[in-house]
């Protein structure tokens, strides 16, 4: 089931613009949500596969939305002692290529220092490393335009050697691009959690102490988990930049980090498909909100919504459904590991 | 474990959820036919600026009203179709999206902050709809070449160039600033800075707040020790508020000069007290003289309208911007003489009248091919003096 | 020199709140393990409950205070009662996310029933501030200071002086011998988290006056007090005062001499230091509270 489920998913997503119509309104809606749904699903492997909880998740989204801005539009900035670096823009495909890495490197970096501390330290070391990002964008005008924002940023051109090159200026073709990059990210995140590697991950997160004792290197799995997280995040963070034309130090707002965990845990952590259906419900559910009541009234409805999943399926809307869909034989619990999150090859 | 039945039935309430958003077919009504022409009104209505989009709203739909009352336009009423941008980009471009595509308004108004108007910006050029800026005052905007432009907001190179004969009259010497941090406040303090200092006034220390910020008594204390003889201040009414009432705290007593066209000086009177007595303002709106105002007769009707709806006297210094300019949108409309977006935008060079704050009438700027349009408003400096807004004389 | 004692002052007044802010925080924390997302919304709330109690009410500034922090104390005590008993033994991601969503649910409430145009709250201080020398300040934040000063040390008596305290502490450090022992965990948790609320709602009515209310204030106020807490040491209430002094200085002096724009990043470049270096918070005793 969870082989053939996902695959009908990924179908329905590629026909939707089809039946669709070509509503703009709508595909613009779908992008957003994908790409949201990417860094959700960067996410989950953090929150849901290693159990650590990071608060400052965005701070990777961004960093990777600004490189890739700043790598396809170009700079000059002062770095002090008389050093001037001046870069002229380069294709938009290289800025996608180098905000994955230094997301990734910045993923490295960050979980150097945080996997020193667990739980609530954890939590708020990461939101604190995401503000620092923000302010750091918003004050260092000379790169980045400060509050200004970054204006003019060019749409992504993909290209193969000898085979030509497009240029994604439509909706549909970005949608396409941010389904493509999902179903990569989707399936890299599977065959990672297959792994043995993924086994180690989910041993920490299950009992640190005992995954030690079997010689499992807690800080190394971890880092390396918020080392692919984070240069997933950046990926969609390029993506982000790249489809909206401009970015702003807004990108790094908490609300949206809120967002993705919402996105994850409301569809169920620690499952490959969770933040998937949690991204396409907790991201469309804005829009359905839309047209039938107040600003206010939506955003209290959408707490309220967060609120009840919670309440009725605490471990998200994935295994919630699935328990529900499952005749449950007697003696089984119903809860705990009755539900395997993920089959385990190895 | 086979479960057939649970992704379809969601791919189905996805489907359904996505048909429900698009809301009910409606593609006939804005660009042709007989029913109400729609035009959308891009705003925050939540989140940090909820206050000055909802004031700008209620401006608009004010006129809305009075335009139908008179018959309409081309003979058929306008309709409003007011959308939320959450004071957040990413969504005033997604409502700008679902405003042309979906509800299929030939033109638009919006989006209050500057650097929801820029990313709103791309999506008109996509699409080839003009949209008039009401609020916005980066530099940028019209700057950048996006001919479905146009802005009756002065930018601060505007407002500094009508302040600058001003200058010598008051005998700045030394000015420092202390500004919002963000696109609106950075760009006064530059425009600002730079036409100061072509008037031989020296600028000193450049402070900045964040938006939200509530407690600026360490940049305060800073400027408190500096030996400027002004300080010139952009911020919206709320920041404002607090700076008048921490500087009294501080026993900071200089020239205070605002900018930025957010003072909303009642609520600043209402809140701030005796903090606010002789504190000087930039405005580009005169409620309190109704009669000094270039169109005094539209400027009382629209004051006395506002006060029979039951909102705060304080708001007109917003909300008749989204006053104006749905009268600019309407005149733009009346003289294309169709509802086509192309014909609108083309229109918009034509319009002439006298707004509640000057002549508005659309002047190219940017680069050429591309300009954007930019109207002049009038800028007034205000002072409040115990409790009451007074003109000085110059 | 004069502007550093002007910032030294700033300080000891910023702190007072601060402190008020981290401590209802690092409570709630500490005893029950929830990341408390409400913390900001009921921060907000305080300030409208005392706008309401001033204005509408007609109560008068010194029997407003008080109310509006009766008022965070029953809105804590309901929150827990209808949000996080039934939640109890859920892992804390959850928890934390049902707050958040009723963070939410709170602060869009605030703006639907009161609209986002800014409220002032009237007091009957004088305009005038107090000369000392080089240095000034307002009647109103010295009462403010007062009135913090005087909650934190009403707060250490309670936890450190009544059966109330005891229970809470003794919950604190393991709550299944508590239980043992004869002690209602359920009641303690209402109540430590009923405290910690209206500890919030104090900084907020206090705040309310001196600045302005309107439905956003908390989200800074509860990033701040993210950044106390972790300073302090979690669960560390003498940690969370020292805290909320130490950010209210570093924020002072960060803004006066380095550079304002990164006035809100001290807060955080601190958290990350001290994660880094000292990784329990300065005061690391997180076993015990009080």
């Amino acid at each position: 089931m969870t082989r053939l489920l996902p695959l009908a998913l990924l179908a329905g997503l590629a026909l939707l613009p089809l039946g669709l119509d070509a509503n703009p309104y709508l595909l613009n809606a779908l992008i957003t949500t994908g790409i949201l749904t990417i860094g959700a699903m960067s996410l989950n492997l953090l929150l849901g596969f290693t159990g650590q909880l990071s608060l400052g998740h965005i701070a990777f989204f961004g960093i990777g939305a600004y490189v890739s801005a700043l790598t396809s539009l170009g700079f000059e900035v002062e770095l002090g002692f008389g050093i001037r670096v001046v870069h002229e823009p380069w294709p938009a495909a290289l800025g996608f290529l180098l905000a994955v890495v230094a997301a990734g490197l910045c993923g490295w970096l960050i979980g150097r220092l945080s996997f020193r501390v667990r739980g609530a330290y954890f939590v708020i070391v990461t939101i604190s490393f995401a503000e620092v990002v923000r302010l750091v964008a918003l004050n260092w005008v000379e790169l980045t335009q400060g509050p200004l924002a970054l204006t003019g940023i060019p749409a992504l051109t993909l290209g193969l050697p000898g085979l030509g090159s497009w240029t994604l200026r439509t909706k549909v073709q970005n949608y396409y691009l941010v389904l493509a990059v999902g179903t990569l990210c989707y399936l890299m995140i599977a065959r990672l959690v297959g792994s043995r590697f993924g086994r180690a991950m989910r041993g920490l997160k299950e009992n640190e102490s005992l995954a030690l004792s079997v010689g499992i290197n807690a800080t190394r799995t971890l880092t390396v988990a918020a080392v692919i997280s984070a240069a997933m995040a950046g990926a969609a963070g390029s993506l982000y930049a790249h489809y909206l034309r401009i970015i702003d130090p807004d990108v790094f707002l908490f609300a949206t980090t809120v967002t993705m965990v919402i996105m994850v845990v409301g569809g169920g952590k620690g499952t490959l498909m969770g933040p998937v259906v949690g991204g396409l419900v907790f991201g469309l559910l804005p829009v359905a909100l839309r047209p039938v009541m107040a600003p206010e009234a939506q955003w209290i409805v959408f707490g309220l919504v967060l609120i009840a999943i919670l309440f009725v399926m605490p471990r998200g809307l994935v295994p919630g459904l699935a328990g529900l869909l499952t005749p449950r034989r007697r003696g089984e619990a119903p809860t705990g590991s009755a539900i395997q999150p993920v089959e385990v090859r190895s | 474990m086979r479960k057939p039945t649970l992704y379809p039935a969601m791919m189905s309430s996805l489907a359904l959820a996505l048909t429900l958003a698009s809301g009910p077919a409606r593609a006939d009504a804005g660009a042709s036919g007989a029913g109400p022409i729609r035009i959308g009104v891009n705003e925050p209505l939540t989140g940090p600026f909820a206050a000055s989009g909802t004031y700008v709203v209620n401006g608009a739909k004010i006129a809305a009203d009075e335009i139908n009352a008179q018959g309409g336009v081309l003979g058929r009423k306008i309709e409003l179709v007011i959308e939320d941008n959450k004071s957040n980009p990413t969504e005033a471009a997604a409502v700008a999206e679902k405003l042309i595509t979906s509800d299929k308004t030939p033109v638009m108004m919006g989006a209050w902050g500057s650097s929801l108007t820029l990313a709103v910006m791309p999506k008109l050029a996509d699409y080839e709809t003009p949209m008039l800026v009401e609020t916005s005052s980066s530099g940028k905007i019209t700057t950048t070449g996006n001919p479905y432009v146009f802005r009756i907001s002065p930018p601060s190179a505007l407002e500094a160039e009508a302040f600058a004969p001003m200058v010598g009259k008051i005998g700045l010497k030394k000015v420092d600033f202390i500004v919002i941090n963000n696109d609106w406040g950075r760009g006064a303090a530059a425009d600002f800075t730079k036409m100061l200092k072509d008037k031989g006034v020296a600028v000193g220390l450049v402070e900045t707040m964040d938006q939200g910020a509530q407690d600026m008594s360490a940049q305060l204390s800073k400027l408190k020790g500096s030996d400027a003889d002004t300080i010139m201040i952009t911020a919206a009414v709320d920041q404002l508020t607090l700076l008048f009432k921490q500087m009294s705290a501080l026993g900071l007593k200089k020239r205070i000069i605002t900018t930025g066209g957010s003072q909303n000086p009642d609520q600043i009177i209402a809140q701030a007290g005796g903090a606010a007595d002789g504190t000087l303002h930039l405005t580009t709106f005169l409620p309190w003289y109704p009669d000094r105002t270039p169109n005094p007769k539209a400027t009382t009707y629209f004051i006395e309208e506002w006060k029979k709806r039951g909102f705060q006297f304080a708001g007109v210094t917003e909300s008749f911007r989204g006053y104006d300019g749905i009268r600019t949108i309407a005149q733009a409309i009346a003289k294309a003489g169709s509802t086509e977006a192309a014909q609108i935008k083309a229109a918009f060079w034509a319009v002439d009248f006298t707004g509640l704050n000057g002549q508005i009438r659309f002047a190219k700027s940017g680069p050429a091919g591309r300009e954007s349009g930019q109207s002049k408003p009038d800028v007034y400096l205000i002072r409040i003096e115990s409790g009451r807004v007074v003109m000085p004389e110059l | 020199m004069d502007q550093l004692l002007q910032h030294l002052v700033n300080t000891l007044i910023l702190g007072g709140t601060y402190a008020l802010l981290g401590i209802g925080l690092t409570l709630i924390f500490g005893i029950m393990n929830v990341v408390n997302f409400t913390h900001g919304a009921l921060y907000t709330m305080g300030a409208y409950l005392m706008y309401l109690a001033v204005t509408a009410l007609g109560l008068g500034f010194f029997l407003a205070l008080p109310a509006a922090i009766l008022g965070g104390l029953l809105l804590g005590a309901v929150i827990e009662f209808v949000l996080l008993r039934p939640l109890r033994g859920s892992d804390i991601d959850t928890t934390m996310l049902v707050m958040i969503g009723a963070g939410i649910v709170l602060q869009s409430g605030t703006l639907w029933i009161f609209g986002g145009v800014a409220k002032s709250v009237p007091t009957p201080f004088p305009d005038a501030p107090l000369h000392l020398g080089p240095v000034s300040v307002s009647w109103l934040r010295l009462f403010v200071l007062g009135a913090a000063l005087a909650l934190i040390g009403l707060t250490y008596a309670l936890i450190n002086r009544t059966r109330l305290g005891l229970a809470m502490r003794a919950t604190f450090q393991d709550h299944d011998t508590a239980a043992l022992m004869g002690v209602n965990v359920r009641l303690i948790y209402t109540a430590t988290f009923a405290i910690g609320s209206s500890l919030a709602a104090a900084a907020g009515a206090l705040l309310g006056p001196v600045y302005v209310v309107f439905p956003q204030m908390g989200g800074l106020a509860e990033l701040k007090a993210f950044a106390i807490v972790i300073l302090g040491g979690l669960g560390n209430i003498t940690g969370a005062a020292i805290g909320g002094f130490i950010l209210a200085l570093a924020e002072e002096l960060g803004a006066g001499y380095i550079s304002s724009g990164y006035r809100d990043a001290m807060g955080f470049l601190i958290i990350i230091a001290v994660l880094v270096f000292r990784p329990t918070g300065l005061f690391a005793r997180a076993e015990r509270i009080g």
